[in-house]
Order: C-alpha cells, then sequence, then structure tokens
C-alpha cells in the first residue's frame, strides 16, 4: 500500500470523482463514463422519488407508532417503518458501491490507465462481481421473506400490542422491556413460562434421542449381511417418512382418541388392558407424542446411518477381525463411532427441528389436555403456546418476547453445540 | 478521506429524512362515492337460505349490488380482524353477542343510528346485547339457546327423565348396557356454566348501574362449587366417555347422537336441521331440574347483524342491516331456516310456536341468561374451561380449580389493561 | 463352528421377528387410514380396520363441493405450490451455495453463520409479521406470496446442505474448464449442476414436502377457502364445529398419501446419495 502511494502521490481525480458522486453519477460522468453516470443517476432518481414516501411514513411511524385514531395503524406504521429501514440499508450499501466505484475509476484514470468502458464494466460486473450476482437473488428473497417477518417480531416485543392496543380504535405504543419484566414477574405467566420451557427440553431431547435411536438400530439391523429382502425391509421402513407428516398426525390423533379411537378400543382391549387417557392426562399424551415422534422421525435417521454404513471402509472390520473381536465389540468401537461422527450435523438439527416441532404437538392434541394454574395447555411447547398467544388471545407482544426469548435459547445452544463438534470449520 | 466523504453522504441522507411524517392528514374518505355501490355479507355457514329473497329485493330497490359469503358465525370476527384492513373484509358480519364486547374494544364495528322505537321491537336481552356504554353497535337477529334433544327411538316422551339426578340413573343404566345416556359438554363453560349460575354462581356481578364489574367473579362461589362438585358427580359415575371432553368433544358428542348411540344431548338449536338431515327421529325439551328443585339454567346467545367499521358504504350497510333485521325479513329467515326470531312479537306467534325446537328454544329462555358482553369476557373462557376439565378428570379439587381459574381471569384482565 | 451357526440362526430369526414386528408398528396406522375411509358414518365411533359395510361414500363425498368445500381445488392449489416452491428454491438455492462455495467475497464468512442460525428460528413465529406484510402488498389469498415465503424460508437450510455437496465437488474440474474457456456460468451450469443431482433431490424434496407440511402460515395468508391448500382444509375437516367428519378426512388423506409417497419411494435412491453425502460432513 505504502509503495504504491509513494510511487503515485498525485490523486486529483480520484477525490473529486468522489466527492462528486455524492450525486450518484456526477462522479462517473466526470470520469467520462457516460452510460454509467446517466445510469447511476437514473437509478439514483428513481430511488429517492420511488421511496420517498417510504421513508417519509415509515420513520415518522417507526417512532411515534401512530398519533391519530382511526387514520393510523401502528402495526402497519411499524411494519413500513421497519421496511423503510431496509430499503435504506441497501441504498446505503449502493451509495457507498458508487462512491467507492467513482473513487476507483478516477484513481485509474491518475494511474494513466485507460477508463473501462460500459461494455467492459459489464464484463467486469460478470467477473468480478460475480458472486454478488449469484448471492443477491437469494439474499433479497431471504431478507423480505424472512428476516423482516422476525425483526418486526422482535420489535413488537417491545410494544404493547394486543387487544386493547389494536386499530381501528386503538393505537400501540413503544414500552421497552415491560413485556419481557412482565413474563417473569407476572405469577401465572412466569410459572407457565418455565413449565413450558422445561417440557420442551424434555420433548427436544426425548423425541430425537428416540428418533435417532431407532434409526440407527434399525439401519444397522438391515446391514447385516445375510440378511434376505433388504430393499422390502427398506421401503417399509421409509414409509413414515414418505407419507405426508400431517396426515400421520391428524390419522393418529384419532386412532388414540380416549374412548373411540383404536389403540384403546382395539389393540389394548384385545391386551386385556384398560383404556388409556392418552389425550385428556397429560402424563399420557407426552408418552402418545413421544411415540408419534419416534415413529415419525427415525425413518430420515434410517436413511441416512444406511448410506453411511455402506461407506464404512471395510479393511476397519478386518483389521477387527484379526482382532478377534465380537459383533457388539465391532459395533461399539467401529461402527457407532464412525456413523457419530460422519452424521453430527444431521444429528444435531434433529434436535432444532422438534425444538420448532409444532405441527405435531397443535395437531395432535391442540398443546391439550387443559392444565391447572397454566394459560398453556399440558403439552404445549414454546412455539405452539406463542402461535396460541398470537392467533387465539391477541397476545401480540407476549408472543413477540417470547419469539425472542426462545430464538436466544436455541441460538445460544446451537452455536456451543456447532463449535464443540467443529461443523463450523469451514464457515 | 473516505471518512469525509461518509460523514457528507450520511449527512445528505440525514437532511432528506429531516421532514418527516404525514403530510395530509385526511384523504382516505371520499373515494368511494362514485362507484357503482356494492355490499358484501357474511352470513352464517348454511344459513343464507334465510336473506336470499329480503337481499334480492333489497338490492332491487337501492341499486346496490350484495353479494353473499357463508362463514362460520363464530369465526368471523378473526377474520374481520386480518381481512378488514386488508380491504377484503366484508360491510356486514353476523356475530354472537359474547364477541360484541372484544369488537368494540377493538373498534371493529360501526355504530348504528336507531331509533327507541325500533330497539323497542327486540327482547329485551337481546337487544341489550348489542348496546355498548350507551351505543348500538348491531340489531339482534336470532337468539338461542341450549335445551335437550332425545331420540324418540331410544326414549319416549313419557319415560323422560325430568331431573338431572333421574338422567344420571338412567344413564348408568344405558352405559351398563354398552350405550350412552344423556351426554353434554360440561367441561365447557358455556354448558356448564347454566348449572353453576342455578346455584348462585356467576361469571361477572352488576353493579348498580346494570355494567358488569369485572372484579367481582363469582366463579368460584360457594355455590359454583357446589354446582362443580355436582357436575362432577357425572364423570365420575363415567356417564361420559372420555372422548367427549376438549374442543373436539362436540363433533364426538353429536356423532354419537347422529348414530343413535347416545339416548339424549344438550344442544342447540344450530342442530335441528343437521340432526334431522341424519335420519333422526328425535324430541326436544327444557332443561331438567336440578338437586335442589331450580331449572337449569342455560346462557342465550344472540347473532346479530353488524356493520363493519372498515366497510366504505357504512350507510348504505346500515341500511341493509336495518332491512335484514325487520320484523318481516326476520320471519321469512326463520321460516327457511329455524332459526329464532328476536322480536318480541314473533316469540309468541303461531309460526315459532308451531316449531318444535324454536318453542322449546322461547321456553327455556325463561331460564336463561345473557353472556356477559364485555371484552374481559375473552379472558374467562379458556381458564374456566380449564378448570372444568382439570375438574372433571379428577386433576384437581372443584374448590381449587375454581379459585385458581379466578385467579388466572383476574391477572390476565389486570395484566391486558396495563 | 457348531455354536457360530447356532448362534447366527439365534440372530436371524431375533432380526426378523422384530422387522416383522416394527412392519405392523408401520403399516397398522396406514391401514387403519385406509379403513376408515370405507367406513360408514361421519365419526370415528364406529370405525374399524375392516368395515363391516364398506363405502365409497366419503370419497363421493370429496367431488362435492360447497361454499366451504373444494376439496380437489385445495389438492390442485397444493400441488402448484409445492412444484412452484419446490423449482424456485432449486433455482434460487443452488446459484447461492454455487457464490458460498466457489468465491470469496464480502460478508461470505458471516453469511454462512447467519444462515445457520435462520433455519432454527421457525419462520412461522413471525405470523402477525407475514400477515401484514401480505396487506401491505395487497397479497392476501396469493399463492405466489405464499410460494415466495415459503422458497424463502427453504433458503438458509438449503443452501448450507448444497454449499456441502459443491465443496466435495474437485476444483480441478473447474480449472480445467476454465482453461478450456468456460465461464462461471458455464461452469456452474454444466459442471457443477449435473454433478450436485443428489444434492439438488434433496433440495427439491424438502422444496415440494415443506408446504405440503405447513398450516400456520397458509392458513394466515390464505383467507378465502377457494384459496386453501390441503393442509388447512383437512384440519378443518377433523375440527370444524359443525359438520366435520373424520371418515371423509381419511378419504381425502389417501388421495394426497398415497401419490406423495409413491413418487417419494420412486425417487427415493437419488436423495438418499445427496443425503448421506452432503448432509455428512464431519
Amino acid at each position: 500500500m505504502a509503495q504504491r502511494i509513494e510511487v503515485k502521490p498525485q490523486r486529483r481525480h480520484a477525490r473529486i470523482a468522489a466527492a462528486l458522486s455524492i450525486i450518484p453519477g456526477l462522479g462517473q460522468l466526470y470520469n467520462r463514463q457516460w452510460v454509467k453516470g446517466i445510469f447511476y443517476l437514473l437509478v439514483a432518481g428513481l430511488y429517492l422519488n420511488g421511496f420517498a414516501n417510504l421513508f417519509n411514513m415509515g420513520f415518522w411511524g417507526l417512532i411515534t407508532l401512530g398519533t391519530e385514531v382511526p387514520r393510523d395503524n401502528s402495526i402497519f406504521l411499524l411494519a413500513e417503518g421497519l421496511i423503510a429501514v431496509l430499503v435504506l440499508a441497501i441504498g446505503i450499501l449502493f451509495y457507498w458501491l458508487n462512491l467507492r466505484d467513482a473513487y476507483k475509476t478516477g484513481e485509474a484514470i491518475d494511474n494513466g490507465e485507460a477508463v473501462i468502458s460500459f461494455k467492459a464494466s459489464f464484463h467486469n460486473v460478470m467477473d468480478r462481481d460475480y458472486p454478488y450476482l449469484m448471492v443477491s437473488p437469494g439474499v433479497l428473497l431471504l431478507v423480505f421473506t424472512v428476516i423482516f417477518p422476525i425483526l418486526f417480531s422482535f420489535a413488537l416485543a417491545f410494544t404493547n400490542y394486543n387487544l386493547y392496543h389494536m386499530a381501528p380504535a386503538n393505537l400501540a405504543d413503544w414500552v421497552g422491556l415491560k413485556t419481557f419484566a412482565q413474563i417473569f414477574t407476572v405469577d401465572i405467566w412466569r410459572s407457565t413460562f418455565f413449565s413450558v420451557l422445561g417440557w420442551t427440553v424434555i420433548w427436544t431431547l426425548v423425541a430425537s434421542t428416540l428418533s435417532i435411536v431407532l434409526g440407527i438400530f434399525f439401519a444397522v439391523l438391515v446391514h447385516q449381511k445375510d440378511l434376505k429382502f433388504k430393499k422390502f425391509w427398506r421401503i417399509i421402513l421409509v414409509l413414515p417418512w414418505a407419507v405426508p407428516g400431517f396426515v400421520t398426525i391428524l390419522v393418529f390423533a384419532g386412532m388414540f382418541n380416549d374412548s373411540f379411537g383404536a389403540i384403546n378400543t382395539t389393540i389394548l382391549h384385545a391386551l386385556g388392558i384398560k383404556a388409556i387417557p392418552w389425550l385428556t392426562e397429560a402424563k399420557w399424551t407426552k408418552v402418545a407424542l413421544l411415540t408419534i415422534q419416534g415413529w415419525l422421525g427415525f425413518p430420515y435417521i434410517f436413511i441416512v446411518t444406511t448410506g453411511v454404513l455402506q461407506s464404512i471402509p471395510e479393511d476397519l472390520y478386518e483389521a477387527a477381525l484379526m482382532d478377534g473381536a465380537t459383533a457388539m465389540q465391532k459395533f461399539r468401537q467401529i461402527t457407532l463411532p464412525f456413523i457419530m461422527m460422519q452424521m453430527m450435523p444431521i444429528i444435531i438439527t434433529q434436535y432444532t427441528f422438534n425444538f420448532n416441532n409444532f405441527n405435531i404437538i397443535y395437531l395432535f392434541n391442540s398443546g391439550g389436555p387443559a392444565m391447572p394454574n397454566s394459560t398453556a395447555g399440558g403439552t404445549d411447547i414454546l412455539v405452539s403456546w406463542i402461535y396460541k398467544l398470537t392467533l387465539k388471545s391477541n397476545q401480540y407482544a407476549l408472543a413477540a418476547a417470547l419469539t425472542i426469548l426462545l430464538s436466544v435459547f436455541v441460538i445460544a445452544i446451537a452455536l456451543w453445540q456447532f463449535r464443540r463438534s467443529q461443523a463450523f470449520k469451514e464457515g | 478521506m473516505k471518512k469525509s466523504v461518509l460523514i457528507a453522504a450520511v449527512s445528505t441522507l440525514g437532511l432528506l429524512l429531516a421532514a418527516c411524517g404525514p403530510s395530509n392528514s385526511s384523504k382516505s374518505s371520499d373515494t368511494s362515492a362514485t362507484k357503482t355501490k356494492s355490499l358484501t355479507v357474511w352470513a352464517d355457514k348454511d344459513k343464507s337460505d334465510g336473506i336470499k329473497s329480503a337481499v334480492k329485493q333489497f338490492e332491487k330497490d337501492n341499486n346496490v349490488k350484495v353479494k353473499i359469503v357463508e362463514k362460520a358465525y363464530a369465526d368471523q370476527l378473526e377474520s374481520l380482524r386480518l381481512d378488514g384492513p386488508a380491504g377484503s373484509g366484508p360491510d356486514i358480519i353476523t356475530i354472537p353477542s359474547d364477541q360484541i364486547g372484544t369488537a368494540t374494544t377493538e373498534g371493529l364495528l360501526k355504530p348504528l343510528t336507531v331509533s327507541k322505537a325500533t330497539q323497542k321491537q327486540y327482547t329485551d336481552s337481546a337487544m341489550q346485547s348489542q348496546i355498548v356504554k350507551g351505543k348500538v353497535y348491531g340489531l339482534p337477529r336470532t337468539i338461542e339457546t341450549t335445551f335437550l334433544y332425545y331420540n324418540k327411538k331410544l326414549l319416549s316422551e313419557k319415560d323422560l327423565p325430568k331431573t338431572t339426578d333421574e338422567w344420571l340413573t338412567y344413564s348408568k343404566q344405558q352405559v351398563a348396557a354398552g350405550k350412552y345416556g344423556l351426554l353434554a359438554l360440561w367441561d365447557q363453560v358455556y354448558y356448564a356454566g347454566g348449572i353453576l349460575s342455578s346455584y348462585g354462581g356467576y361469571i361477572f356481578n352488576k353493579d348498580a348501574k346494570g355494567n358488569y364489574d369485572t372484579s367481582d367473579i363469582g366463579l368460584n362461589n360457594a355455590g359454583a362449587v357446589k354446582a362443580a362438585t355436582y357436575i362432577k358427580s357425572f364423570y365420575d359415575a363415567g356417564v361420559f366417555p372420555k372422548g367427549i371432553l376438549g374442543d373436539q368433544g362436540i363433533n364426538t358428542l353429536d356423532s354419537l347422537f347422529t348414530e343413535g348411540k347416545a339416548a339424549a344431548v344438550i344442544s342447540g338449536p344450530w342442530n335441528i336441521q343437521p340432526y334431522k338431515k341424519a335420519g333422526i327421529d328425535y324430541g326436544v325439551a327444557v332443561l331438567p331440574t336440578l338437586p335442589n328443585g331450580k331449572h337449569m339454567r342455560s346462557y342465550i346467545g344472540v347473532k346479530s347483524w353488524n356493520v363493519s367499521s372498515y366497510s366504505k358504504n357504512g350507510a348504505m350497510a346500515e341500511k341493509l342491516v336495518k332491512y335484514l333485521s325487520n320484523k318481516q325479513n326476520l320471519l321469512t329467515a326463520f321460516k327457511k331456516t329455524q332459526e329464532v326470531p328476536a322480536v318480541k312479537s314473533l316469540v309468541n306467534s303461531t309460526a315459532v310456536k308451531n316449531s318444535i325446537g324454536a318453542e322449546t328454544v322461547a321456553k327455556q329462555s325463561q331460564y336463561a341468561e345473557l353472556t356477559p358482553s364485555i371484552s374481559a369476557m375473552d379472558q374467562v373462557w379458556d381458564p374456566a374451561n380449564n378448570a372444568l376439565q382439570v375438574i372433571n378428570t379428577g386433576k384437581q379439587a372443584p374448590k381449587t380449580a375454581l379459585d385458581n381459574a379466578v385467579k388466572t381471569i383476574k391477572s390476565a384482565i389486570k395484566a391486558n389493561k396495563k | 463352528m457348531h455354536t457360530n451357526s447356532q448362534s447366527r440362526f439365534w440372530r436371524l430369526l431375533l432380526t426378523y421377528a422384530v422387522l416383522i414386528g416394527i412392519t405392523v408398528v408401520i403399516i397398522y396406522p396406514l391401514a387403519w387410514t385406509v379403513g376408515a375411509s370405507f367406513n360408514p358414518g361421519n365419526s370415528l365411533v364406529s370405525t374399524s380396520l375392516i368395515p363391516k359395510h364398506p363405502t365409497f361414500a366419503h370419497y363421493v363425498a370429496l367431488t362435492k363441493t360447497s361454499a366451504t368445500f373444494y376439496y380437489f381445488r385445495w389438492f390442485a392449489n397444493s400441488i402448484k405450490i409445492s412444484v412452484a416452491t419446490m423449482i424456485l428454491s432449486v433455482i434460487f438455492v443452488s446459484m447461492t451455495a454455487y457464490a458460498f462455495s466457489r468465491f470469496k467475497f464480502v460478508g461470505r464468512k458471516n453469511g454462512l453463520t447467519v444462515f445457520l442460525l435462520l433455519q432454527m428460528i421457525p419462520q412461522f413465529s413471525a405470523l402477525i409479521a407475514i400477515f401484514v406484510l401480505a396487506q401491505m402488498m395487497g397479497m392476501v389469498n396469493s399463492h405466489l406470496l405464499l410460494i415466495l415465503i415459503y422458497t424463502g424460508g427453504q433458503i438458509p437450510m438449503s443452501t448450507y446442505l448444497m454449499k456441502g455437496y459443491f465443496d466435495s465437488i474437485p476444483r480441478d474440474l473447474d480449472e480445467s474448464a476454465r482453461i478450456d474457456g468456460a465461464g462461471n456460468t458455464r461452469i456452474f451450469l454444466k459442471i457443477l449442476m449435473p454433478l450436485a443431482r443428489p444434492m439438488l433431490a434433496v433440495v427439491a424434496m424438502n422444496g415440494f414436502t415443506g408446504p405440503l407440511g405447513d398450516f400456520a402460515i397458509s392458513s394466515v395468508i390464505l383467507r378465502n377457502p377457494k384459496a386453501y391448500t390441503l393442509p388447512i382444509g383437512l384440519y378443518n375437516l377433523i375440527t370444524d364445529k359443525m359438520g366435520a367428519s373424520y371418515t371423509t378426512f381419511a378419504a381425502g388423506a389417501i388421495l394426497i398419501s398415497v401419490p406423495v409417497a409413491i413418487v417419494f419411494l420412486m425417487l427415493q435412491r437419488n436423495f438418499v446419495t445427496g443425503l448421506t453425502a452432503g448432509g455428512t460432513k464431519g
């Protein structure tokens, strides 16, 4: 760097071009890049013209959340405000690129290099800026369909948006950390929060571990060399994954019905066992849920493990055979470590998946049965509780605050796990 | 260098953003006047036949187009909340009276101007349910309340048990024979509340002015606990299958009745037609008397026509609401749908008397009361239902469960009111 | 030797016994659904595995539309949304993953971390935001918006998997193609994409099945019964306060499950390779 400055101290063009580019395009025009300059000017003009109103309303709305009913709808203003922030961020990014471009081109002129034509800079885009080009459609989509909603609900957590602060009759306000404070100070919410969190953790651990153990067990079972009809067994074992999940969960909900479901009336009846209150006793609902998730979840692990097993080098076993290891020893010392090492990322995703496994909890028994001293059901996990608070009781701010707590919790654990398992090596 | 450019850039942007805020505060009002007027009415599910002819006449008289969409009445408010701001909402909705409080708190309903004379037409409690803080938010359409259906094949009118104790005995015999006697959804306040109030329980007490006092909740007073203990005896006796507990219980209950497996159920007028369609030859009766000698009470539900505050043709919508709720049109609707009109002079008319279901609704209404139509009711349903469920499944003693429910309700009301 | 073959016999016997056991556990609920769909009546009450008076009535009932019931329309909607999500996710994901795998650029490293974290926050915990977005853009009831949201939701996880798979394809292949004068896009389309077919199958499968399993987001955006997808429609069929019919649900569930399961089993081989190779980089 220092060397270059020494050789070429003259940087007049670069500075002037960059300064002119405060109005995008002028710097480029000064650099005699006509097409590019006009293009930049045009884009800047369109941007300002098109988004002026958005910025105006957006920032005002973001700060005040509305001042007048029924004209203002706090929630729309908040959304507009956040979109304005995102659009502004993108604008600043391009603005910075514009300044840099003018500066760089100016620098090239100072250095006596030829100004690249529009055509050449187009090539430049296809070459040097190629990764940005490839990433931007996906990232743009991600920003508006995933990041924006998440930002929005995070913002919501700091307002008092609920039934009593809803449009069209009322406005919401910023209340800071009040909702969070309430979660931990209002008795009923605190006790519900901790009981739901507790079950969420147990659910995640047990349901995922069950799927993983079953999946590996059956994969090893079917992998035995002298087993016949391997193809057939594999198709059967994959079936639970092949049928759409929401269908099977609803089917199970029917089968586990306390009075009329097949489990009680047919199976347990045939075994001489008294009917079990699957849907009205939280303890049994939990058992049912774990069983069903085991049923639903193991085929995925089964398939992946099967693939991994086929890739274990034979010589590993041959060495073991020489040492006279038993089948169990072989499994414990060679197969299992190999599988675990290979499948760590997939195993971790099982846990995060179940942590957020809304469908099974909600479709099976709506998070029920009812529980004493709790505003959530006996089998509600965090996500299903959040869903209910949002759609059934209009406790939007509370739901949003819980979403933040949930995100912090899951991200902290996941980061810690990923770092530990070294899955981050590349990233 | 770079730094100064950045500062310049940021300050320019800052200048651009300085003048924020809406500049024109009233532009949204008069855009609709020029277009040909059209109205959208959300009618109750399977009940739109009742208003079709009236709507046709109204279209002709007023040169408007009216679109009728069917939607379950209990879900309409939730839909309006989402569809209203989007501009895809209706002009007129029909909702149960216990949602009026919430709807007005949120400002989803447009207040109407209704003369005292018109108001007098409707039964008092029905009209009362539409009035919040002195403003009228809708006109009552029909009243409904729960009563008893029995399967004539399994139980003749003269053998019909008259008291709940007799029903309990009868049900026990039926269960012993592998069938069901009387089924009811007494794990839900809507159904069980009648027993609670017969024993002196109440949701909210009224103050001297007749307004609900949300700090006086009587769901855990001595009477309510006694009632809950009595209700529990039905579950303890095993006459109610576990499958009718919870949200989906209503469907199981209906199936058991329509498949001839239950001799009697407590349900409402909404089943008059479906049960008939299922081919059940049924009779209806008022609810039985309780061990304390009093009639089992029930809640009155009022279904009303209301105007959405998002309506762009508010005046025309109001006119249609008044038209649909006039005596003549309510009678026509009754003939099509069997829903009892909420008009005083019609309740006792021969047309209504001749319809057994409607007559029973009218009779049972003497022992019925409105569910409070204030927004605090939103905080009542879930905790109260939960309490009944944990009592009936034996997870908690009635007193503890009801005390907890009241505590939950109170803290929820407090937390929401800030 | 003798004991060896004897222990082998017992091992295999036990294995077959366990496999037959699990087969029953897997088949029973599925068979039971088929049974329910042929049972007369509406509820579970009289449902049995082998109906005494089998009837096609529920399959016929599916063809009858009413103001709130449009089974085959929902079916078509679901297929349309799933296919579109599948195609779009494959396009967006492979482009993004290509950049992440083969190029150095500003934000690459943090981008990957962000992707990993994003897939852990359930998209539907921001339901209100999604609905407000739909309202502001006037896209309530819009399938396009739903497709975009589903696609967006697919990007983080699938990109991560896809990038891992691209990484496992040797760079020498790119280099030799570059020497032959191939540009970035050409290398992407002609070399990497064909080689990544197993992982593309995984991404496609996730894109297809994701929308079929969602009813939280879709029920908030799709307000008009005609625009519903199958999950919403079938869920309503069971939970409707009035007129729920478990047996009609069973019939409807079978009509969607059978084709999906068949296609899934046929394509299974393709994505198994992808999952084992791409998802298992330790």
